[in-house]
């Protein structure tokens, strides 16, 4: 007997015939690395008439590094992203939250734009594009937008339906931090994760941006953790007056004390991270 | 259906496959290639693995159609004449118990050596992290891709 139930699979060579597919199908679905998408497959009720690979798209594959930001394409796998040079260089934190992810084998497989486009709230890297000032380029049947990922992520029902196409990442010098924490091993989805992104400054740091990824709620952004860093000199940074800050940033977000307990020691290593640099 | 043309251990097979089989089914169901074995059907154990133009793949996640232009390698694709280097270091350092993970463990091995002839220790248990084994505890399997490793690296 299949493992699945059959459909019509399309393999377009052009976001525009992708997008027609998309509109004239009955329950249209869409495949980046599969690695989400088949092993969804295997136990939905809800079943797709037409599946659309995305992997034929050869302008949505692969990094192009530009004076001022670099793209990597949607269906660039996380294998490649972690790999890849001028991420390593200009986005180290990226590169380094992509090798966290899963497994060697899905990492071959799956792609940065199915890791945004789930929209689970559990996958690494929304948080680490959002520290980084990232944008979304994203093809929908009315338009083409460019969101940031806060934006991308909050998009529902039909006004959802679309392509990523790009994830556009400006080469802002910002230094970049990502802690993750699983419950029994590496390769496991993360409990909690925090991603930290800020631009050194003589002897403080401006433009903090500091996310928060858990498994139960899209990332949210410690503003006042942010605002802490911020205001004060980085000689002064102290990790128990962070973690009141964070504390309070999260008051609403029903996170127990063993997650909060990592995010403070996350804290500390951010902070010792920036004092001995 | 589709009809594919596929590239497997080197040889052209033109099949016609339902749209949504996968390519552990076509190689074990249709092929016999039986090295590649079901197990999870999750992505988690890694009994499926082939390669997909050098790099280690899960083929339970892999749509057939999908595979269609790229060079897939099974573990009946290595060593056709005498044991790859890789497999004869499995069985010199006792890395083999039940055998069922082996074609995977070997796969995924064959991937990191051919971008990494000489990796470290962390590097080999890192990218075998795809890869279950429940009989060996993997430090003779680790053992045995350093030694695979040292014995490529020597050979002219």
């Amino acid at each position: 007997m299949p493992i699945l139930k059959d459909f019509r699979y399309h393999a377009p060579v052009s976001v525009a015939e992708a997008l027609a597919l998309l509109r004239k199908s009955k329950k249209p679905l869409l495949l980046g690395g599969g690695t989400f998408v088949l092993n969804t497959l295997k136990k939905t009720a809800v079943y797709p008439t037409d599946v659309i690979g995305l992997r034929k798209i050869a302008p949505l594959c692969g990094i192009k590094d530009a004076a001022k930001e670099v793209t990597i394409g949607s269906m660039t796998t996380l294998a490649e992203v972690t790999s890849s040079s001028v991420v390593r260089e200009h986005f180290a934190s990226l590169a380094e939250a992509a090798a966290c992810v899963a497994t060697t084998p899905l990492r071959h497989m799956a792609t940065i734009g199915g890791n945004l486009a789930s929209r689970f709230f559990w996958v690494d890297l929304p948080s680490v594009l959002m520290a980084l000032g990232a944008k979304v380029s994203w093809a929908g049947d009315k338009a083409k937008k460019t969101l940031s990922v806060e934006d991308f992520l909050s998009l529902k029902g039909p006004e959802a339906q679309g392509i990523v196409t790009e994830i556009l990442l400006p080469k802002n010098g910002l230094t970049g931090a990502y802690f993750r924490h699983t419950q029994t091993m590496e390769v496991d989805l993360p409990i909690v994760a925090m991603a930290f992104a800020a631009r050194r400054q003589a002897d403080g740091v401006k433009d903090v941006r500091c996310i928060v990824n858990t498994t139960l709620s899209r990332p949210v952004r410690l503003t006042g953790v942010a605002s802490y860093f911020e205001t004060t000199k980085v000689g002064e940074w102290k990790a128990d007056k962070a973690a009141d800050v964070l504390r309070r940033d999260l008051e609403q977000g029903k996170l127990d004390d063993y997650r909060l307990h990592c995010l403070c020691a996350d804290l500390e290593s951010l902070i010792d991270k920036f004092k001995k640099a | 259906m589709k009809t594919v043309t596929l590239d497997i251990n080197g040889k052209a097979f033109c099949l016609d496959v339902p749209d949504g089989e996968l390519l552990i089914e076509t190689l074990r169901d249709r092929l016999g290639l039986l090295g590649t074995k079901y197990s999870c059907l999750e992505g988690d154990c890694g009994v499926c693995t082939v390669l997909a133009d050098g790099k280690n793949v899960l083929s339970c996640l892999m749509l057939t159609v999908e595979a269609e232009g790229r060079k897939i390698t099974t573990i009946e694709g290595l060593g056709q004449k005498d044991l790859h280097p890789i497999q004869q270091a499995f069985i010199d350092e006792g890395a083999v118990q039940c055998g069922f993970c082996t074609p995977g463990m070997i796969l995924a091995s064959k991937s990191l050596l051919d971008a990494h002839p000489s990796p470290t220790q962390d590097e080999v248990v890192h990218a075998l992290d795809g890869n279950l084994c429940r009989c060996t505890g993997y430090v003779r399997i680790v053992n045995a891709v350093l030694s695979a490793a040292r014995k490529m690296t020597k050979t002219p």
